[in-house]
């Protein structure tokens, strides 16, 4: 019996060292030790045998089968390696060839940066708020210490419906500033109030590269106890450093709206040359921002709030204007002519 | 407006050690926006003065001059020159080496050493247009080339040409918009103030620049027909003019500030409207009969001939004068009428400065498409003191420049106006809070005193007297005090200071989130490019649309034909968009969030948020439409949508490709392609498939809670059966049903749908995969058989032909 036993051994380890590649091998292991496999048929003579013989038998046959299975493992290991190093070989791909790309969307660049500016302002306490884009003569105009002939009024700049005035509210228009809003949020939420509105605003005024019919304004108030013109300083100052990331200083000028008093310009250093002064700032080192100033105190008034008890100022940027800067967009027109070749760049 | 700083500084003495980039600073810093400075001594750098003293053909052409001038050096050099109009004697502008001159408008050109066929040329001799003066030439015409005569100013050869035209300190090109609310400022005396208060320096008093001299006794009538048109008027008879050109330096004044010299009286007139910003006119006296002037309004169909030689039809509201023969004389604050104006004759003058209705004449300036340097100041309401003032300030130079010019009437003012002085009660410490800067109450009454404001303590607080060239125009209350003085003492010594507020949440503003969320979605999950779109369109997109042309809101004044009608419906200018975009894309895939516009039956009208998706492709885009819109549904958290089969398609969806969108109970928008009729009105090639959302509603009633499921901890079984059916059978109608047959169907979906090939034509092959699963245990063999035929049972009762039976079950 153990020469059987010896003889299969040195026949298997034979055959396992033999497999030229892993299909051989699995081969081999099944012609050895599969369910027909020569050294299960070798089990299969036990049954003449002693109890004795029966025992050193069967363990002699367990023996092998493990030391088979050890050298079929590590034979195994040995081909895998081979053949993985053969594949590396023979594998070679075009690195330069182009990467499967999915077909993304994109994202207006004016939402883009009007959300940027959302965020940061609420970051600091300011709520967001959206009014109407048809507004009415009263809330565009006279809530905001428009008088009925002031030359804003004109035909020339605002843009009217087709639809009888009402005896209050006057006739509806297209709103021309997202102010009218900061006369609705007072009535609406009274004072305290910290809210920025963005939104659509419309102007009676032939297209060109720097006009548009139709653009985007950011609208910002604040009232409250004891804000001062310090305050809009610092706020818009925190609010620049965070939209371009750097360190950003204002410039107060007198201006003129009639719905602040004082009335004044901010700018903003130049963020292209940070002050130095360049094409884009004319060499002033400074770019009009926006119109802001102490909330006139009839405006306050008309919503309901007592300018003996509160004070605020309030703001208004061009968003679109905002997004042509981040950008370099050089022509407003851009924006909202729908040619994807542009719409896909951002 | 341009402001010369030489002029201000007749009135006022700038500090020597400022930089002229300062002095345009300060302006810009404390009062009015400065939109460009020029230094007009380097601007007339190295132009003199030359004198012809020979003058002969050029040997090698034609029509260029060779000429000798005297420029003031001990030899006169030679220059070639093409002016037709020289003479041996005449005085001229040379440009010499080095000097820049003003090419056709903005290129300008060093003049160098130069030789012109072979003849030294050692400067240009210039027209008037070369170096900002009034031009001698047309620009259209190139026949005969005219030279600046310059002969009549007696200096000498080599003088500068900013000396001889006394053109000479910084010119300020002042933005008109930063003067809108300050009539005082349109003029030279009004800036003098704000230098004063600047730089705190004396301010000259008007008083030395009037005539106060004796008044003769004609009398002077004017009748105010309508008070309101003319609150006051003042007016004086002046004989022993002779009219002729007034003297350089006031013509040179007038040019800086883009006005034309034309005569000495018309030239006074202008001239103290750029000095004090009170517009004046003067009118020939023979065409005064009875030295009556009559103010009145317009009469109907009359017409009047002015200044400009064009005639004018009154409208009814229209501020004019008339003579005692009711012949409408001028436009009155508008423009002088031809008749009755300054004559090359003319020895006798009415002189008048009025103060006139700013809206009227604002109407009358649009009406008349006339808008001129008068009624530019009018419209922004005059100080009615100024009339008066005007009137002195012009008989004194008047009386300067012509010698035999007597006064023969009084000086007489007319109307109702009466100064009304206007007291402001300030609180300094109030102030400051609001500023937020202390600043010295002294320095508070220095700012308000040197602006022309009377200031008295009372108490803690400030009495403040507004001076009539501010009151009632742009000073009214408290804050416009606190605007003097923050603006003169300086913002920016107010520090940039963050307020002490309670760090609370802001309102949420739910709708924008979701607005911004779904840019993210559809863009970098669904590859949607969003535009934007103008929020009206015209009628032809409205009827290409089918849309009802009476649901529109109009807009009454629109710019042009495809902007007059206020949108409905997002899907017109979406269909222009890819209209234009179709060509140069294969694939178009857009989205715009924005708002339509309706009558709401109240007096605000219902602006609704609107989603709009469109793709556009050759082949059928409804599938990747609808697949977008589930996506975009379920990333939003409303994965319990219905889309189903509209029984309303609007007009412009095709009537048998069209899903309604149901959200939790509520429809909120439709899914469809175009109908192919529109496409074809827009000219679109391809097809398109279209979501439209009311975005407001789609969110109103909230979105799916989030919560985590547990995943099957057995493995289930999922297999697949083919079915081959009639091809107008609807695959996912059977969809619950199938789901229902079995307690052990965790899902069944579509794998595929099939047709063409092999297949009959009205067949269509579907395979639906179940997924099987039971949360205890893992099944059966025969668990999975029962269903499996229980499946097949129930589509074979249907009718439909088990085609690829059933593939085998995969452990999943």
């Amino acid at each position: 019996m153990s020469t059987d036993i010896n003889q299969l051994r040195s026949e298997a380890l034979e055959a396992v060292n033999a497999s030229p590649d892993l299909e051989s091998l699995k081969e081999t292991e099944r012609s050895f030790l599969g369910k027909n496999g020569r050294i299960t048929d070798l089990l299969k003579k036990v049954k003449g045998l002693t109890l004795e013989e029966k025992k050193s038998f069967g363990k002699a046959v367990n023996t092998l089968k493990h030391e088979l299975k050890q050298s079929i493992i590590s034979k195994k290991k040995n081909l895998e390696q081979l053949q993985v190093e053969t594949q590396l070989e023979k594998d070679w791909i075009d690195l330069s060839a182009p990467g499967k790309r999915r077909q993304s969307g994109h994202i207006h660049p004016l939402a883009q940066v009007q959300k940027e500016v959302e965020s940061i302002f609420q970051q600091m306490g300011f709520s967001i708020i959206d009014g109407p884009e048809i507004e009415s003569e009263f809330y565009n105009f006279e809530a905001l210490n428009i008088a009925p002939h002031h030359p804003a009024r004109d035909m020339q700049d605002t843009f009217f419906i087709d639809k009888a005035a009402d005896e209050k509210e006057g006739r509806l228009v297209l709103r021309t500033h997202t102010s009218p809003n900061q006369v609705r949020t007072m009535l609406k939420w009274g004072a305290p109030l910290r809210v920025i509105i963005p939104g659509r605003v419309f102007r009676n005024e032939a297209l060109d590269a720097s006009h548009e019919h139709t653009f985007d304004q950011v609208e910002g108030l604040l009232i409250d106890k004891n804000i001062s013109i310090a305050h809009m300083k610092g706020i818009m100052q925190e609010f620049l450093a965070g939209l371009f990331r750097k360190e950003m200083k204002v410039r107060f000028r007198p201006g003129y709206f009639p719905f602040v008093e004082p009335g004044i310009e901010l700018d903003m250093s130049c963020v292209f040359c940070d002050g130095k002064g360049c094409s884009t700032c004319k060499k002033s080192g400074w770019i009009e921002f926006m119109g802001s100033g102490m909330v006139h105190p009839n405006v306050l008034k008309a919503g309901g709030v007592n300018p003996e008890e509160y004070q605020g100022w309030a703001f208004g940027f061009g968003l679109t204007r905002l997004t042509m800067m981040r950008y370099g967009i050089n022509d407003i027109r851009h924006l909202t002519c729908g040619d994807l070749r542009i719409n896909k760049q951002f | 407006m341009k402001i010369s700083v030489d002029w201000v500084e007749d009135f006022v003495d700038i500090p020597k050690d400022i930089s002229p980039e300062d002095i345009a600073k300060c302006i810009t810093k404390h009062t009015a926006e400065v939109e460009g400075a020029l230094l007009l001594e380097k601007r007339y750098k190295n132009i003199v003065i030359g004198i012809i003293k020979k003058l002969q053909k050029h040997p090698k052409a034609d029509r260029l001059n060779l000429t000798l001038v005297d420029i003031g050096k001990d030899e006169p050099v030679q220059i070639v020159c093409g002016g037709q109009n020289l003479y041996e004697g005449m005085r001229v502008a040379v440009a010499l080496p080095g000097a820049l001159v003003n090419l056709h408008g903005e290129d300008l050109l060093e003049i160098k050493k130069t030789k012109i066929r072979d003849e030294e040329s050692n400067g240009m001799i210039c027209a008037g247009e070369e170096i900002w003066l009034k031009p001698d030439n047309d620009p259209q015409a190139q026949e005969e080339i005219k030279i600046k005569d310059l002969s009549h100013l007696h200096v000498n050869a080599g003088t500068s040409l900013s000396k001889a035209l006394n053109i000479k300190g910084l010119l300020l090109d002042i933005d008109n918009k930063s003067l809108t609310h300050r009539p005082d400022l349109w003029g030279h005396y009004g800036f003098a103030r704000e230098f004063s208060a600047i730089w705190s320096r004396p301010l000259r008093s008007l008083n030395d620049l009037l005539f106060d001299g004796k008044e003769g006794d004609v009398s002077m009538k004017v009748r105010i027909e309508q008070p309101q048109v003319c609150p006051r008027f003042s007016a004086c008879i002046v004989s022993g003019i002779k009219i002729e050109a007034s003297p350089q330096w006031m013509q040179s004044r007038l040019e800086l500030a883009g006005m034309k010299a034309i005569n000495n009286i018309v030239d006074i007139s202008n001239y103290v409207m750029l000095e004090l910003g009170q517009p004046m006119h003067a009118y020939d006296r023979r065409e005064i009969e009875g030295d009556e002037l009559i103010v009145g309004l317009g009469k109907k169909e009359a017409k009047l001939m002015t200044l400009d030689g064009n005639e004018h039809t009154l409208h009814e509201e229209d501020p004019v004068i008339y003579n005692r023969k009711g012949e409408a004389l001028i436009l009155a604050g508008i423009k002088g009428g031809m008749k009755s104006g300054i004559q090359e004759d003319t020895q006798e003058i009415i002189l008048e400065a009025a103060n006139w209705n700013p809206v009227m004449i604002r109407k009358a300036s649009t009406r008349h498409q006339l808008r001129t340097d008068a009624s530019q100041r009018f419209e922004k309401g005059l100080d009615p003191s100024m009339t008066e003032i005007a009137v002195r300030r012009a008989l004194k130079l008047i009386m300067q420049i012509c010698p035999d010019a007597k006064l023969i009437s009084p000086i007489e003012n007319f109307g109702s106006w009466k100064e009304n002085k206007l007291n402001i009660k300030v609180s300094p410490k109030n102030l400051c809070s609001k500023i937020g800067l202390q600043i010295p109450r002294e320095d508070m009454i220095q700012i308000l005193r040197s602006l022309g404001f009377g200031v008295e303590s009372e108490g803690e607080n400030l009495r403040v007297e507004v001076p009539s060239h501010r009151s009632g125009r742009d000073i009214n209350i408290k804050e416009d005090i606190m605007e003097e003085i923050a603006r003169i003492y300086g913002y920016e010594k107010i520090p940039a200071l963050l307020p002490n507020l309670p760090s609370k949440l802001p309102q949420q503003n739910t709708i924008r989130f979701y607005e911004h969320k779904t840019r993210n979605l559809l863009a970098f999950l669904l590859g949607y490019t969003e535009i934007l779109t103008y929020s009206f369109y015209g009628l032809d997109p409205l009827k290409a649309c089918r849309l009802e042309e009476k649901a529109h809101m109009r807009v009454l004044n629109y710019l042009s034909e495809d902007q007059s009608h206020m949108r409905i419906s997002m899907v017109p200018n979406i269909l222009a968009v890819i209209g234009k975009n179709q060509r140069r894309h294969s694939l178009v895939k857009i989205f715009e969030i924005g708002r339509t516009y309706k009558e709401s039956g109240k007096y605000m009208p219902l602006e609704e948020k609107k989603l709009i998706m469109a793709i556009a492709k050759k082949e059928e885009p409804f599938y990747d439409m609808k697949g977008a819109l589930e996506d975009y549904l379920v990333a939003m958290g409303l994965s319990s949508y219905k889309l189903e089969p509209c029984q309303d398609p609007p007009n412009f969806a095709h009537p048998k490709k069209c899903l309604s969108i149901n959200v939790r109970g509520q429809k909120v928008g439709y899914m469809f392609n175009v109908h192919p009729g529109v496409l074809n009105e827009f000219d679109i090639e391809k097809s398109v498939a279209m979501t439209e959302l009311n975005f407001d509603k789609l969110l109103s009633r909230g979105i799916d809670e989030h919560k985590f499921k547990e995943p099957p901890k057995f493995p289930g079984i999922s297999f697949d059966i083919s079915i081959l059916v009639d091809k107008k059978m609807e695959s996912g109608s059977l969809l619950k049903k199938l789901k229902s047959l079995d307690g052990l169907i965790e899902s069944v979906e579509i794998f595929d749908i099939y047709e063409g090939g092999e297949l009959a034509q009205e067949k269509k092959s579907i395979t639906y995969r179940f997924k099987l699963q039971h949360k205890d245990r893992t099944l059966t063999d025969q668990e999975f058989k029962t269903v499996q035929s229980k499946v097949i049972d129930f589509l074979g009762d249907l009718g439909a032909a088990l085609r690829g039976a059933c593939a085998k079950p995969e452990k999943c």
